[in-house]
């Protein structure tokens, strides 16, 4: 098992009369800058410290234009990270690649990264969550068409001698060159995220990356997606390894059960109510009909839709509790799921800087020790998983 | 109206075809309608009416073929050629409206009589079209509708209503919604429902045109309307009182006259 700790870098302070989506058209007015100079600093203080406390990585990820998740480059966070720590893997999860263009900016940016880091690098690749092509106006018809090529350029980039010239649908480059080039080799280890679409689970199958669960559903959705990795898997004919499966969720560790309700649940609201509308917007042509089925299938359990706390323990959409219970929950979860990556969410909408470092600390000490012993693991080969 | 299928290069078409007279091809919005159109049935009383579905909307093929409106128009080319047209008339509905000018600015000669009724295409600072994608379909009723009791207007409340949390929507049901929103979504998502190049062009259009627009249209400002009548040389606009932007669901006895007269004239 891998442990990491994942960081959203939400914005606590949407003023309470503001009852609109927290994606694309939330006013930016609403952000004020000198929340964001302390928040910016408080985050990647509470990422730094996962190395102390034993973790095995850290993760940041992308997101534009809402009030969620304030990375709109998190190449800048992991570049930041890469001289703050020295141990930790650091996972983009993931550059939203037809966002960028050139594609060649991905490979080259996570080069970077990847050199100045001594070779930390977890290489996340998304199509771009639904909101995203609202924000930058480009074509969600043509998501992942551009995801797809724009991957097999930046693969290309990092493992054959440039120049090369490369000439796509979407992407027409007469020098392909990239300095500088990964340290791990043949490249970094790839994370895919995915809420179920049958192509991506085929594509990571296919291509032996790793497949992370995009969190806020119901359990069981999750158990049914890694199955269908590992079918997936199975069909291309090798058994997937559980370090190709990644379940991201959020974590909160106190003395009680109790005292650990008390001091989250408010915080997991703001959440759920202030930050998650407006991230589920589907844009036309983004997901393909005979995916579009199969992600239905779990709409209805998104968290959006949660009502009590009751659910949200049910649904394991967050693991609260004493040290025991997170415990206990999360070697069921884990056994079932047969993940081998834990990619716990720590910090969550509103919650104060001092319960995100109790909880970490209690989660790191307490927890983590016992969930290590009960799931050993081989270290993965860079670049590939499997 | 018969139900026809057709092979032409992107893939099979579906069409309808009733009537007799000159011909007359209908370019339905984004929408997609067709079916059961009372408005197709009352202009068949004077011209053979020929209705297709563009693909990725009704059981139309050929939509992986179409990237933009270049190749929409392209598309209609080739669809005009296998139908045997020289130069039909040619009424287009909103993105429907958009495509006729694309075929015609290109191609003059083979379009006859021109009605763009609430023509989409123009991109206007200052009198910007109403987004339509990602809005729940009830907002979308309350601009698409001068009659918010219309059969079809009420249809998409309902949708809108079925996507709450808890309900099941058959699947079968949402499919074509998607289809024809996805199919929209490659001609007009970027840039939003304009051609920047198209308002320059439109001088080349040889047709006599009659410029519909729905007074009460919602979405698409009337300075649209007003453009494509002072660029197009023989051109003239006309309002349709009471009807919004869908005018062949409002008002099709109306728009039946207007079209009648135009093509007689």
């Amino acid at each position: 098992m891998r442990f990491f700790s994942f960081h959203l870098m939400p914005y606590p302070a949407l003023p309470p009369d503001y009852d609109g989506p927290a994606w694309v058209t939330c006013p930016n007015s609403l952000f004020d800058p000198e929340v964001g100079h302390a928040i910016y600093n408080r985050y990647l203080d509470e990422l730094v410290a996962a190395e102390r406390l034993g973790f095995d990585g850290v993760c940041v990820n992308e997101h534009h234009q809402n009030a969620y998740g304030l990375m709109p480059s998190p190449n800048l966070m992991a570049a930041i990270l890469a001289r703050q720590t020295e141990r930790v893997r650091i996972a983009v999860v993931g550059n939203a690649l037809p966002l960028y263009d050139p594609p060649t900016r991905v490979a080259e940016e996570f080069a970077m990264i990847d050199c100045i880091s001594g070779g930390r690098l977890i290489a996340g690749m998304v199509v771009g969550g639904g909101p995203e092509y609202y924000s930058f106006s480009i074509n969600p018809t043509q998501a992942r068409e551009r995801f797809q090529e724009a991957h097999d350029l930046i693969k290309r980039a990092w493992t054959e001698p440039g120049p090369f010239e490369f000439i796509g649908k979407h992407y027409k480059l007469r020098y392909v060159n990239p300095w500088p080039r990964p340290l791990q080799k043949p490249h970094p280890e790839i994370w895919i995220p995915g809420i179920g679409s049958l192509e991506t689970l085929e594509f990571v199958a296919r291509n032996r990356y790793a497949y992370m669960g995009i969190p806020y559903f119901h359990i069981s959705v999750f158990e049914r997606m890694f199955d269908m990795m590992r079918q997936a898997c199975e069909k291309e004919g090798y058994q997937a390894d559980p370090l190709q499966l990644g379940w991201l969720v959020p974590i909160f560790v106190a003395d009680t059960d109790a005292e650990a309700r008390r001091l989250y649940e408010e915080h997991f609201w703001y959440f759920v109510r202030r930050l998650l509308p407006g991230i589920n917007i589907s844009p036309p042509g983004y997901t393909s009909l005979r995916s579009v089925e199969n992600i239905l299938k779990g709409a209805p359990s998104f968290a959006l839709n949660l009502q009590s706390w009751d659910q949200v323990v049910e649904g394991t959409y967050a693991v609260v509790g004493s040290p025991e219970t997170v415990c206990e929950v999360l070697s069921e979860k884990l056994a079932r799921l047969g993940a081998g990556n834990l990619l716990g969410l720590f910090q969550l909408g509103t919650l104060p800087a001092e319960a995100t470092s109790q909880s970490l600390e209690a989660f790191a000490t307490e927890v983590m020790p016992k969930l290590r012993a009960q799931f050993p693991h081989a270290q993965a080969a860079p670049g590939a998983v499997a | 109206m018969r139900r026809e299928l057709l092979d032409c290069e992107v893939g099979r078409i579906e069409l309808r075809r009733g009537g007799s007279g000159p011909p007359l091809v209908y370019l339905h919005s984004a929408s997609g309608e067709g079916e059961g159109l009372e408005f197709l049935d009352l202009l068949s009383d004077r011209a053979e009416v020929l209705a297709p579905m563009f693909p990725g909307f009704g059981s139309s093929e050929g939509i992986e073929a179409i990237d933009d409106i270049e190749d929409a128009a392209f598309h209609l080319l080739d669809l005009w050629d296998r139908l045997g047209l020289s130069a039909p008339a040619v009424v287009g509905l909103s993105l429907g409206g958009w495509m006729a000018a694309e075929l015609a600015t290109r191609w003059p000669e083979r379009v006859g009589k021109l009605v763009l009724v609430n023509p989409a295409g123009l991109y206007i600072p200052g009198a910007e079209v109403k987004e339509i994608f990602g809005r729940p379909l009830d907002e979308l009723a309350a601009d698409l509708f001068a009659d918010q009791a219309h059969p079809v207007a009420q249809l998409m409340r309902q949708m809108a209503s079925a996507t709450q949390p808890g309900t099941e929507v058959p699947f079968e049901l949402v499919k074509p919604v998607l289809a024809a929103l996805s199919a929209t979504a490659k001609l007009a998502w970027d840039p939003y429902l304009h051609d920047p190049k198209l308002h320059r062009r439109l001088g080349r259009v040889r047709s006599d045109t009659l410029v519909v627009h729905g007074e009460r249209d919602g979405l698409i400002p009337r300075a649209h309307a007003e453009a494509y009548a002072a660029a197009i040389p023989r051109a003239r606009l006309v309002d349709v009182p009471g009807a919004a932007h869908l005018v062949p669901l409002e008002k099709p006895r109306e728009l039946a006259e207007l079209v009648a007269a135009h093509l007689a004239g």
